[in-house]
């Protein structure tokens, strides 16, 4: 059969495609929107290391001013000066510790006192000026309105006697005498009512006799104080000279940069006239070169005073080591002590080392590229817009956000997959639709709801909780962060529930009823079909959900914002496992911290972009491997 | 031979611990067995004995009632929601399997199942036979192997794969698999080993293996084998119960139902009239 339909002479034979059909149209939007995603994300990443990458030579520039300005070399000495410092407010904290823990009791007698008056005045405080600032009461004027508000006064101070916190260390007797003190008190009443006199008067006399015994310690510590004085005056010396030096420098590093913008704009600009005026203005913006080295050999002259005192201060620190007390009585304290006397030899060491860097270092030695990265990766400080040095370095935010997530995964897997477990193989159907949908709706919750409640619920009552005399034990009580590592990681926990929850429940209905089937006709209880066929035959897809967790807790930006403190500082690890409630800064938290307050395209701004880089490259590599482990999983 | 479809005997309720009696001839009992799944009645009224140390085989069209009753002698449909026993009981070894003191853990200990899907663990060959072992805490490493050893004789497997016992059990074949599943089900000597249709995957040689097996391990155990096959039921079974539309229709010796049925419907259904 040859014979052509007649009807489609023009366009071909009749099986051949005409035109462009509408199918092949709808077909076509929908690659697009797919290859749009794919753009995307190289738009992403494009975009990401294009600001990123010129961080590295920025950085070393700023490196390089450091350096021949003098500033490395004052910070030599100033690192052992912090070092003793620390010391010194060790040996104090040691010392108040001491003290304070031996009346502690009247401390706390003291303060509950103190409290419940405190809470008095704040509940008549304000008619109480009204009274007594009143100007018509100066002028002897308006009897009437003076006696409403003595009326108003007498109410108040009936209520608020009526409302007082409670005083478990103040005996029945000493609370009424207090509460009938403030209620024959004259508005007018100055001084403190006796019993929190009598009190504060007790906890400052208990001080004096427990501070006589330590006498010695005092002094120990004051003279360990006076010791590192004179390295202090010399410090503070030459940072004044180097700073000066460093903001010369600076300013000629900005002028150089216009003139290179300008520069630019001349060769690309069309209007001769325009260009002779860019070029002109280049030239004048051409800085001279600021002398550096002159600055440099006065900062050279203070080198051997420099040494004398880090000798001096080496002789005298391990003069006054055997004059610290053997031990102290109150726990508390004795940490402190014993983390001064370690930290002692490190501290000699130190100072015995230093007269050879002094020596060894020069202002010229030229500055890598590769020392601007390993700044970054390895540097323990973060320290931006300060008047000294900015430094960018990733650990105390890494460390933060490390901590952040080892709390939230300690407490999330163990509550996700336990929760995933109890719901595929042990809950009744309609305990599965109460609790699956619950779970899942946790996810909707906006994370800065929950960051919400984790200011003013979560990290206000573990506060409360942690001041409990019966909780001492557990490291780190009392806190003395409401916003910290823990608060954060718990917050965070709350959230990836949900997620480790829904995959790892997904993992578990995964594995083939079969499974279940053969064991249980073998003779397997419940527990045993759960733990000894389900779980491992799901294994991999709970650890994806595992990871899939992390990933979600290490990208999480709005609750660790809120709630983790922003303390940019590596966490005091001296403290054991109470470093996890101190407060911390995080790789996510910096960026949206900083990010809206620097200058376009300086380095500080390019350092966030960095810390952008290694977020997304984490994420990736975390969601990369729980991909594969899941697609193994599936084979 | 009580070749019986309606006879009622009065079996004495007795505690589980009555090993030491004289224990009856049949090894299960299905009194009076009625059986719902939702609001249908699938099972109506059944009454069957099955001898202990034989093969019995079910036979009937799809969706006739075999596999619920096959089910419900290890008391598998328990973990099926919406089914319920609406009347009579089920007695294997003496007692009631559905009265409250029953563990039914321990009930699937003595009545071993194999499914008409193969279903290795993801495991090893030698960790599936010894699973129900493990399950009933024995750690012993020496009892264990020689379990595993015996149950894979006896599944005649033990020559195809003594060398490969620690490779994964996913790796064997169809045939290979359901014999691994035998060897796993009579690893824990249960009295009773139910089969649902288990060969109905299998190709013919395979399916040969299985029916062999069958054969010879009926000296020990207690065989109910459901199938579709009618040629499989004549060859292994020694009694044989038919089933359409949840009723039991005709039960009795295997050869006499296949060479002389009673019931109409029966014959019908073996001459491949329907079903």
């Amino acid at each position: 059969m040859v014979s052509p339909n007649p009807q489609s002479e023009s366009s071909g034979h009749r099986f051949q495609r005409r035109g462009f059909s509408f199918e092949r149209a709808i077909r076509f939007f929908f690659a697009s929107n797919a290859g749009l995603t794919i753009f995307i994300l190289l738009l992403i990443i494009v975009f990401l290391l294009r600001e990123g990458l010129g961080f590295f030579p920025g950085y070393r520039r700023e490196l390089e001013v450091y350096r021949i300005a003098g500033l490395e070399f004052v910070d030599i000495s100033r690192k052992n000066l912090s070092a003793h410092e620390q010391v010194t407010s060790l040996l104090n904290r040691a010392y108040q510790a001491e003290i304070n823990g031996k009346c502690y009791n009247e401390l706390l007698r003291s303060q509950e006192a103190s409290a419940l008056y405190s809470t008095f005045s704040d509940q008549v405080g304000p008619t109480r000026d009204l009274i007594l600032n009143n100007p018509a009461a100066a002028t002897g004027g308006d009897e009437g309105m003076l006696a409403v508000l003595r009326a108003n006064y007498e109410a108040q101070r009936a209520k608020a006697l009526t409302n007082l916190p409670a005083s478990p260390r103040l005996s029945e007797a000493e609370r009424q005498e207090l509460i009938d003190s403030l209620r024959n008190r004259p508005a007018e009443a100055a001084d403190e009512p006796p019993l929190v006199a009598k009190l504060n008067a007790a906890f400052a006399a208990a001080r004096q006799s427990h501070a006589e015994p330590l006498q010695k310690f005092r002094e120990t510590i004051d003279n360990f104080e006076t010791a590192g004085m004179d390295l202090g005056s010399i410090v503070m010396e030459m940072t004044e000279s180097v700073t000066a030096t460093k903001e010369a420098l600076q300013t000629a590093d900005i002028l150089e940069k216009d003139r290179k913008t300008l520069l630019a704009a001349a060769a690309n600009a069309k209007d001769p006239i325009e260009r002779e005026k860019l070029i002109a203005d280049a030239k004048a913006a051409l800085a001279e070169k600021p002398d550096y080295e002159g600055p440099m050999a006065t900062l050279m002259e203070k080198k051997p005073d420099c040494l004398k005192l880090h000798e001096q201060l080496a002789t005298s620190v391990g003069e006054i080591f055997p004059s610290l007390p053997g031990s102290l009585t109150q726990a508390k304290a004795s940490r402190y002590l014993n983390a001064a006397k370690s930290a002692w030899p490190v501290l000699i060491e130190d100072l015995k080392a230093t007269p050879g860097k002094i020596n060894s270092w020069t202002h010229t030695d030229p500055v890598p590229l590769s020392a601007a990265f390993i700044s970054f990766l390895t540097g323990k400080s973060w320290v931006t817009g300060g008047e000294w040095q900015d430094f960018y370095g990733l650990i105390p935010l890494a460390v933060g956000s490390l901590m952040i997530a080892i709390v939230a995964l300690t407490i999330a897997i163990p509550v996700g997959i336990g929760a995933a477990i109890y719901v595929n193989q042990f809950a009744a159907p309609r305990e599965q639709a109460l609790v699956k949908p619950v779970i899942e709706f946790i996810q909707a919750i906006p994370s800065v709801v929950l960051g919400f409640l984790g200011i003013m619920v979560f990290g206000t009552i573990l506060r409360e909780i942690s001041t409990l005399d019966s909780l001492n034990w557990i490291p780190g009580f009392p806190i003395d962060e409401r916003l910290n590592i823990f608060t954060a990681g718990c917050l965070l926990a709350l959230m990836s529930v949900p997620t480790i929850f829904s995959l790892a429940e997904d993992a578990l209905n995964n594995v083939p009823a079969a499974y279940a089937e053969a064991s249980e006709a073998l003779g397997a209880s419940r527990l045993q079909t759960a733990f000894r066929v389900m779980v491992p035959a799901a294994f991999s897809g709970i650890l994806a959900a595992v990871l899939l967790g992390l990933g979600r807790v290490i990208g999480e930006t709005m609750v660790v914002l809120l709630v983790a403190g922003n303390r940019i500082k590596i966490p005091d690890f001296s403290e054991g496992l109470g470093a996890f409630f101190q407060p911390s800064h995080t790789l996510t938290g910096i960026i949206a911290q900083e990010l809206g307050e620097v200058p376009l395209g300086s380095v500080h701004y390019r350092a966030l972009f960095v810390i952008g880089i290694t977020l997304f490259v984490t994420v990736l590599g975390i969601n990369a491997t729980a991909h594969h482990v899941l697609t193994r999983s599936k084979k | 031979m009580n070749a019986t479809t309606n006879s009622m005997q009065e079996s004495p309720e007795k505690p589980a611990a009555s090993t030491s009696q004289a224990r009856s001839k049949s090894a299960v009992q299905i009194q009076n067995l009625s059986f719902s799944y939702g609001s249908t009645e699938t099972l109506k009224n059944i009454t069957l004995h099955l001898d202990r140390n034989a093969v019995t085989a079910f036979i009937g069209p799809s969706g006739c009632g075999k596999s619920t009753l096959l089910r419900c002698i290890n008391r598998m449909n328990d973990e099926i929601i919406g089914t319920r026993i609406t009347a009579g009981k089920i007695i294997v070894e003496d007692i009631d399997i559905h009265d409250p003191s029953v563990d039914v853990v321990k009930l699937r200990r003595d009545v071993g199942m194999v499914f008409q899907k193969s279903n290795p663990f993801p495991r090893s060959i030698f960790e599936n036979v010894a699973f129900g072992l493990r399950m009933r805490g024995i750690r012993n490493k020496a009892v264990i192997e020689q379990s595993v050893e015996e149950s894979l004789r006896a599944a005649a497997l033990w020559d195809e794969v003594k060398d490969r016992l620690n490779e994964s059990a996913l790796g064997l074949s169809g045939g290979q698999q359901q014999r691994l599943c035998i060897a796993r089900t009579i690893a824990v000597k249960p009295l009773v080993v139910l089969m649902d249709e288990p060969c109905s995957a299998l190709d013919p040689i395979a399916t040969a293996k299985v029916e062999e097996l069958i054969w010879s391990l009926k000296k020990d155990y207690t065989f109910v084998v459901v199938t579709h096959n009618m040629h499989q039921a004549s060859r292994v079974s020694e009694k044989t119960a038919f089933f359409y539309m949840g009723e039991m229709i005709e039960f009795g010796e295997t050869t006499k139902m296949f060479t002389n049925p009673a019931v109409k419907r029966t014959e019908d259904y073996i001459s491949g009239r329907f079903g």
